[in-house]
């Protein structure tokens, strides 16, 4: 197996998982059939982004799925919904023709830049957030960008260029991937505070989410880039399913304070001994380690995240039957991660 | 000295190129692929779409094969004729061809290849000039259709050029990619307009 799949493989074994979740939680009136097709395809596409040999086959992928994924019967048109995965592979494309041409110094940083705005734009972040409409379903909405195709096609990515760049360019990745994280993060906790609409919210929170995992990235320490496992694994395996846990209840527009809300605030909080604390200690070591005050700054802003978890917690309703369940093992799987990482963490290579 | 005239001179027996004529052929293969992408910009019609994406295929399978490899110029060829032969059996009827309005498009095209020459002639140094004008024109500016447009046809024609562009741009690199990267692309190129996208068939 090459390294650069390897380093994926945490990814996809969660991915895979939360697929499976997805269609065993899905309520009856979907077809699981269609969603087991389309969640297969998906999942294909990761495996193909991790498995490119060349950053330009990644980049292929990638416009595939951003294709496919367009093709989806939504409410909004097919053109609409390419036009961020399409201006991620053009940045990234135009980045690595940046890498590959002989010219001044200053071109590896504008690739460098490149790299970093099309990593924002095929996730979804600040600032190339992605439309979202709440009356659509999962599979169609950006939610699989930023949830479920962005941690795989992000780490893939940033693996691959770290050969490419100059050191400085290097460097200045780090850099801006550590910019970004800090105002995604802020931006991504206020706003799923703020936002009047729960799916919204949600969203929002997926953002916060992604701002540590890049600031994880920008890192160039090894707890630096554990962290960044440890935040996109509980991105894929545990906000992600629980988000999907939450559709029906959204709907309904139901809201519930019992236990479980509170141990799944928990989970979306990063407390612990929930996988996102694990995360959390090593990014903070990995910034101590780099600048101390980045880590001052990060405590700060992870304060944020318990009343938008709190909200969010909430926002699952009671779940009965088989959400109960899926929602049961997701909680168990982040206790086990949290509590115990390293077996995950080797198994990426780091 | 001045020679008499001995007659006509007979046909080379193989086919290597002065590097004044390989210098001439690259230049008109990037000059096509800007041409045809720019077609694809100022197009809406189907007959205008398909000849800009046949154009463009022409001009980058020219500059892939002017970059040494045969194989991967006729599979560029392949899947970009086989995008336009797709593109010219369905969407909006007719050439489209600068419909009103279309003037900030005739900008972008314009744009687009005085940048890309820039780019590729004065910003960047060492051989290979035509390859890196077309293949940032024909990226640029597929993306740019991509972003600014709202019907299928033309997002789609241009995703089939932007395949092949990055196929194309792998030439650059330092190590030989294989031929995986022109086969992925050629194949999207032909796929794209294959995902069943409601498109307006309007003859």
């Amino acid at each position: 197996m090459s390294p650069d799949l390897a380093t994926c493989l945490p990814l996809l074994i969660a991915g895979a998982a939360t697929l499976g979740l997805a269609v065993a939680m899905s309520p009856a009136r979907v077809s699981r059939r269609t969603l087991l097709a389309r969640g297969g395809t998906g999942l294909a596409g990761l495996i193909a982004i991790a498995a490119a040999p060349s950053l330009d086959l990644l980049v292929l992928s990638l416009l595939v799925l951003a294709v496919l994924h367009a093709a989806l019967p939504g409410k909004r048109d097919f053109a609409s919904r390419l036009q961020m995965p399409v201006v991620a592979v053009v940045l990234v494309a135009v980045a690595l023709l940046f890498v590959r041409v002989q010219g001044p110094e200053m071109l590896q940083r504008f690739a460098a830049v490149g790299l970093a705005a099309g990593l924002a734009a095929c996730v979804g972040l600040l600032p190339y957030i992605h439309v979202l409409e709440p009356e659509d379903t999962a599979v169609v909405s950006p939610t699989v960008w930023i949830g479920f195709v962005g941690p795989v096609a992000a780490t893939a990515i940033l693996i691959r260029v770290r050969g490419l760049l100059s050191p400085d360019a290097g460097t200045d990745l780090g850099a801006i991937l550590i910019g970004l994280g800090l105002v995604n993060m802020l931006w991504g906790t206020l706003a799923a505070w703020r936002a009047e609409d729960s799916t919204r919210a949600w969203h929002y929170s997926f953002m916060a989410d992604w701002g540590l995992a890049l600031c994880g990235f920008g890192l160039t320490v090894a707890d630096g880039q554990a962290a960044a496992l440890l935040i996109l694994v509980s991105i894929v395996f545990g906000r992600l399913p629980l988000y999907l846990a939450s559709r029906q209840a959204l709907r309904e527009n139901q809201s519930a304070d019992r236990p479980i809300n509170l141990m799944v605030a928990a989970v979306l909080a990063g407390s612990a001994p929930f996988a996102g604390f694990a995360a959390r200690v090593l990014l903070l070591r990995g910034a101590t380690q780099m600048y101390w005050p980045l880590a001052l700054v990060l405590v700060a802003g992870m304060l944020l995240w318990l009343p938008v978890s709190l909200r969010l917690g909430r926002t699952l309703g009671q779940p009965r039957g088989r959400q109960a369940l899926g929602v049961g093992i997701v909680i168990a799987a982040n206790a086990v991660v949290g509590l115990y990482p390293l077996p995950l963490l080797a198994l990426g290579g780091r | 000295m001045v020679t008499p005239c001995s007659g006509s001179q007979p046909w080379p027996p193989s086919f290597s190129r002065s590097p004044a004529s390989g210098l001439l052929i690259a230049a008109v293969a990037a000059f096509f692929a800007w041409f045809g992408v720019s077609i694809i910009v100022l197009a809406d019609g189907r007959r205008g779409l398909a000849v800009g994406l046949a154009v463009s295929a022409a001009g980058l399978a020219a500059i892939a094969w002017q970059d040494g490899d045969g194989v991967a110029a006729l599979i560029v060829l392949g899947g970009g004729a086989a995008a336009a032969v797709l593109r010219y059996r369905a969407g909006p009827g007719g050439w489209m061809l600068m419909p009103p309005g279309s003037t900030a498009r005739l900008i972008l095209c314009v744009a687009g290849g005085l940048v890309g020459l820039w780019f590729a002639a004065s910003v960047t140094i060492g051989p290979d000039v035509a390859t890196r004008f077309a293949v940032l024109s024909v990226i640029g500016m597929s993306g740019a259709r991509i972003v600014s447009s709202r019907e299928p046809s033309s997002v789609v024609t241009a995703v089939a050029t932007l395949a092949l562009a990055t196929a194309v741009a792998t030439h650059l690199g330092a190590g030989s990619a294989g031929l995986a990267p022109y086969v992925a692309a050629a194949l999207i190129a032909a796929g794209a307009l294959l995902v069943p996208v409601r498109v307006a068939n309007v003859p």
